[in-house]
């Protein structure tokens, strides 16, 4: 699937429109995307911090790309995550990687890690199961 | 530790909303019940959170930002002397598929807390059926205590 493709498939679904990323790179066992700051991503009032929560919906969209990028309607069927948080989200563009680390017939697990400055310095890693049935 | 009154607590809670930005604004959230039990928070419908094109289905990631912050409310309420907070990890599972156009509920409680650390646990469903769970998650924060404290700070509207 080429880029544009996905992008395009990211673009249909509202909530995504929300996050505001874009798909960078993707192959069979990976999907890497951006995430633009947006006003309503701040979760801490005083600091402007992203939402430990919108940090987890942006690697939860990028693990069911990675997982689904041809998807039909809705995205791959999320089960379950764990998501520790390494260090605050602060204003400006987020990076997230998923690796499928499995895809069976039934279920797949992907692992995703965050960043902003540099791949090293993870805002956020997350394990999350997909349901493909 | 001294009880908490529940006035101090509902006051607590009514300046968390309010002075919540960004997504807290948009989720639109009401606060239902405040107690050293935990919090019930009201989420009304809004299609911003789904992913189908007909708007009916939300996507796990509102659920996960609902129970994240409600967490974050459990504990601004019922630990005093918080001077910030951060989420260290967050486990959600998703029951079933969160369709329906119906407010979302949450209930989260503080089970523990330390001085450094709170525990909390929380479940999501749709009003009205509280039979049948959407998504049920746990998370551990840390705590900074301090003598200025996150109210006093978002009251004044200066960084902590």
């Amino acid at each position: 699937m080429n880029l544009q493709t996905v992008n395009a498939n990211v673009a249909r679904v509202p909530f995504f429109r929300f996050l505001n990323f874009e798909v960078q790179s993707m192959d069979d066992f990976h999907a890497e995307a951006e995430m633009t700051f947006e006003a309503h991503h701040i979760g801490n009032p005083i600091m402007e911090h992203y939402h430990g929560g919108i940090i987890a919906s942006f690697m939860e969209a990028t693990a069911a790309i990675a997982v689904q990028p041809d998807f039909t309607e809705v995205p791959a069927k999320p089960i379950n995550l764990t998501v520790d948080y390494l260090r605050p989200g602060v204003k400006g563009p987020l990076y997230a990687r998923a690796n499928v680390t499995r895809k069976g017939k039934r279920i797949a697990s992907v692992s995703v890690i965050t960043w902003q400055t540099g791949r090293e310095k993870q805002v956020a890693e997350g394990l999350y199961h997909f349901l493909l049935v | 530790m001294a009880e908490i009154s529940r006035e101090y607590m509902e006051q607590v809670a009514q300046m968390w909303n309010a002075r919540g930005k960004g997504l807290i604004t948009h989720m639109a959230l009401e606060i239902e019940n405040v107690s050293s039990e935990g919090v019930r928070v009201r989420m009304p419908f809004n299609p911003d959170f789904c992913v189908d094109k007909d708007q009916t289905l939300l996507h796990g990631g509102i659920l996960t930002a609902l129970l994240d912050s409600v967490f974050g409310l459990a504990n601004f309420v019922t630990i005093k002397g918080i001077s910030s907070m951060a989420t260290l990890d967050l486990r959600v599972d998703y029951l079933r598929a969160a369709r329906s156009r119906a407010d979302v509920i949450v209930n989260a409680h503080c089970f523990r807390k330390t001085r450094h650390i709170a525990f909390n646990a929380g479940n999501i469903w749709f009003d009205g059926h509280e039979d049948a769970e959407i998504a049920r998650g746990t998370a551990s924060f840390a705590l900074t205590r301090g003598d200025t404290s996150l109210l006093e700070a978002m009251t004044k509207g200066k960084a902590s």
